[in-house]
């Protein structure tokens, strides 16, 4: 399939009707090629097979990225697949950054454990338990590593594993496009242009 | 003409370290004066299609940085403190590519002011720092200015400041178009009987000199421009310094010593090539533009028998008067959507606070813009209230983002002899080189004035009719891509590094021009005045070169 061809039509669609004709066509090949680079890497497919995370630790980081930014009345961190990120990452860009991660990670088990005992994981105990738990150990450097995680797992780019059907991007209102013309938002929408001002302040 | 290719045991008339803000326009510069010149630049050479929207990877992973890794650095706030290695983000930050940090900046392109060129006469002495006029002054950079403005492409809106020095020319193209952020900037600002004015911005808002104008695809800050619409050394001039036929740039050339002979000239420098072999490339003449970090890094691990505390350093400043530049934030929130992330940082500044004013009780100006900040990853993590950094309140201002703005505020930094570049007595590179030290402490003055701007920040949000406002901590820098002051610029041997011609006052034939031969900060956008700088300098050099002097 002419991966070319794919993109370019979605670039076309995407910036139909905004652009000016002869805009495009001063600025066309360099959008061209932006788009077609642009689109290569915003594309990841879902990957759920773990290369890091054992089945135990990949459930506590789900309910940690969780209650990071929880679920509701729209999708948060669980739907996104964080979790996939956390672990992808770990065995790519972060690889070096891994084992800290995992020595933080079973020390907040065992932590949790020793203070809930019979309780089970982390990620079995209730909504609330959960909560009273993690905010006495917010201030940790592990807890602000899984913080870091979890909105890199739900803003970057979805060939990181996270983000998934651009979940994150859709909860911050980003929209994926490599061009954008005026206006962008309300207040420049109804702006009535610069007023140049009348006296000199300077002294 | 096609780009030059020097042969091994060539000699050039000049060899420029480093290919960035200055570099690229010293290439250029002293190739269309005649000159061969061969630029050696440590990183790769990327083109446009290269850069990718890629936040993770070019924020989180320092794509576009040096490798902490290979290139470590340390860091401690004062001299009584042992330097601990840096882990995540590098001290000294400069993108490491052909073009430098030009690359990945954020494209403010501030003139400075009259005032900032003689500051110190104007207010006096200010204990405990090197707080000192510039041997030159506004007047005589000015033509420098305007060749930046139009040599290497700005957008703005001449006299739309009334702060703005005396220029010889309008800008070469309008203002970018004004975002949300700058609108509401301005909407408050004006409120507060203020003087908001469009920013001028290194970025083509219309297309210039055979580039693309901007995209507005909103990765300007921290990225490679995928347009070839920021007005980058890598799209500007470094391909005009090649067209030449006078010019070669060699990337993945790691320059670690200039050499100098018996009657103290600069012979030219060792380097290492991608594979690590090390060649000796000579040279006529030596300009180092490595920025300011590395550039009095090279001069200290240039030290010899006769120049034992670094090349060039009789004065005993090389590396010292670290200038960083203060940076704070206000986050708010509005009714309506701004779309933040759109197009390019900064549309809208304020100026009213420039100049240091005796009577507040401490040194100490700046401006501040309205934007969002580093793309959704970085204004998620760092941007919102610290008091809902998790659970449902930190979804609810996640969801908030395209409501979000940030006014950003930028303001001066004291040049401290302790505050410095040196060479870390126990770490190497990759190469067995010594790792880069940074000691650096901000001035309680540069705090205390960051603080009293961010307030006035908070004070344009409200009066814009923000929904919520929060101020973001003021901390103590530990880090800055803005490296300036390390090799200062004076007429006396004994205070500065180089003289007003960025001639080193101990080698003839060796030039320093980039963020190091600053004087002063500045309010915060230094690329700027590092570009009229390097075609001041290029000029003069070029000059001398011809007069046989040097």
């Amino acid at each position: 399939m002419n991966k070319n061809n794919t993109s370019r039509r979605d670039f076309l669609r995407a910036s139909g009707g905004t652009l000016g004709v002869a805009w495009l066509g001063t600025q066309w090949p360099q959008l061209a090629a932006a788009a077609e680079h642009a689109h290569e890497v915003a594309s990841g497919n879902a990957d759920h097979a773990f290369k890091v995370l054992a089945p135990s630790q990949a459930r506590d980081v789900e309910a940690i990225a969780a209650q990071i930014v929880p679920s509701g009345a729209t999708p948060g961190a669980r739907e996104a697949g964080v979790v996939y990120f956390v672990d992808h990452v770990s065995a790519g860009i972060f690889a070096q950054r891994a084992p800290e991660l995992l020595a933080g990670l079973a020390a907040f088990q065992e932590d949790f454990a020793r203070r809930h005992p019979g309780l089970g994981s982390f990620a079995d105990a209730s909504d609330a338990e959960q909560l009273a738990y993690l905010k006495t150990v917010d201030a940790t450097p592990f807890f602000n590593t899984m913080r870091f995680l979890t909105v890199a797992g739900l803003l970057a780019l979805p060939s990181y594993g996270g983000n998934e059907n651009k979940i994150g991007w859709k909860i911050v209102g980003f929209v994926d496009r490599h061009v954008w013309t005026p206006p962008f938002g309300w207040y420049d929408e109804r702006y009535a242009g610069f007023e140049p001002y009348a006296k000199e302040p300077r002294s | 003409m096609t780009a030059r290719k020097f042969g091994p045991n060539e000699t050039v008339d000049f060899v420029v370290v480093g290919s960035g803000a200055a570099g690229g326009v010293m290439a250029r510069e002293l190739s269309r004066a005649g000159f061969e010149v061969l630029v050696l630049e440590q990183g790769p050479r990327f083109t446009a299609a290269d850069f990718r929207h890629d936040e993770l990877d070019y924020w989180y992973n320092n794509a576009l940085l040096n490798s902490l890794d290979t290139s470590p650095q340390t860091f401690r706030r004062t001299d009584k403190e042992k330097a601990q290695r840096v882990r995540d983000v590098p001290a000294a930050m400069y993108a490491r590519m052909v073009g430098g940090s030009s690359n990945h900046f954020t494209a403010n392109f501030w003139r400075l002011h009259e005032v900032d060129f003689k500051e110190r006469s104007l207010l006096g002495p200010i204990a405990g720092t090197s707080f000192s006029d510039w041997p030159i002054d506004y007047a005589e950079l000015e033509p420098y200015y305007t060749k930046v403005e139009w040599e290497v492409g700005v957008s703005g809106l001449a006299g739309a400041s009334p702060f703005d020095p005396p220029r010889s020319k309008p800008y070469p193209m309008p203002p970018l178009p004004v975002k949300s952020s700058g609108v509401l900037l301005e909407r408050g600002a004006r409120k507060l009987g203020l003087h908001p004015f469009p920013a001028p911005m290194a970025i083509a808002s219309v297309p210039y000199r055979g580039r693309p104008s901007c995209a507005h695809c909103g990765f300007c800050i921290g990225f490679g421009c995928e347009m070839r619409a920021k007005s980058s050394t890598l799209y500007t001039m470094i391909p005009e310094a090649e067209a030449a036929g006078r010019c070669e740039v060699r990337s993945e050339s790691y320059v670690v010593r200039i050499d100098v002979d018996d009657r103290n000239r600069a012979t030219g420098v060792a380097y290492f090539d991608r594979d690590k072999r090390e060649h000796f490339q000579k040279a006529r003449a030596v300009v180092v533009c490595a920025n300011g970090a590395e550039t009095p890094r090279l001069l200290l691990m240039s030290a010899s028998a006769k120049h034992p505390d670094g090349l060039a350093n009789s004065s005993g400043l090389v590396g010292r008067n670290l200038m960083f530049n203060t940076y704070s934030e206000v986050g708010a929130l509005f009714e309506h959507e701004l779309n933040e992330y759109k197009s390019v940082q900064v549309t809208r500044i304020v100026h009213d606070f420039y100049d240091a004013d005796p009577k507040r009780g401490f040194y100490g100006g700046g401006g501040f813009d309205g934007r969002l900040g580093p793309n959704p990853i970085g204004w998620s993590l760092f941007s919102t209230p610290p008091d809902r950094a998790w659970g449902a309140g930190f979804k609810a201002l996640l969801e908030a983002m395209p409501r979000a703005m940030v006014v950003a505020s930028h303001g001066t930094s004291l040049p401290l002899e302790a505050n410095r570049v040196d060479l870390d007595p126990g770490l190497k590179d990759a190469w067995g080189r010594p790792a880069m030290r940074v000691t650096y402490q901000d001035h309680p003055d540069d705090l205390a004035f960051s603080r009293f701007l961010q307030e006035r920040g908070a004070e344009v949000m409200e009066a814009a009719g923000a929904q919520q406002v929060w101020k973001l901590p003021v901390v103590e820098a530990t880090m800055s891509p803005h490296l300036l002051g390390t090799c200062r610029m004076g007429d006396d041997p004994r205070t500065s590094v180089v003289d007003r011609y960025h001639r080193t006052h101990d080698v003839r034939n060796l030039f320093l021009c980039d963020g190091s031969s600053m004087v002063t900060s500045g309010r915060g956008q230094p690329t700027m005045t590092i570009q009229a700088l390097a075609f001041r300098a290029g000029d003069h050099i070029a000059r001398f070169a011809k007069r046989g002097e040097i």
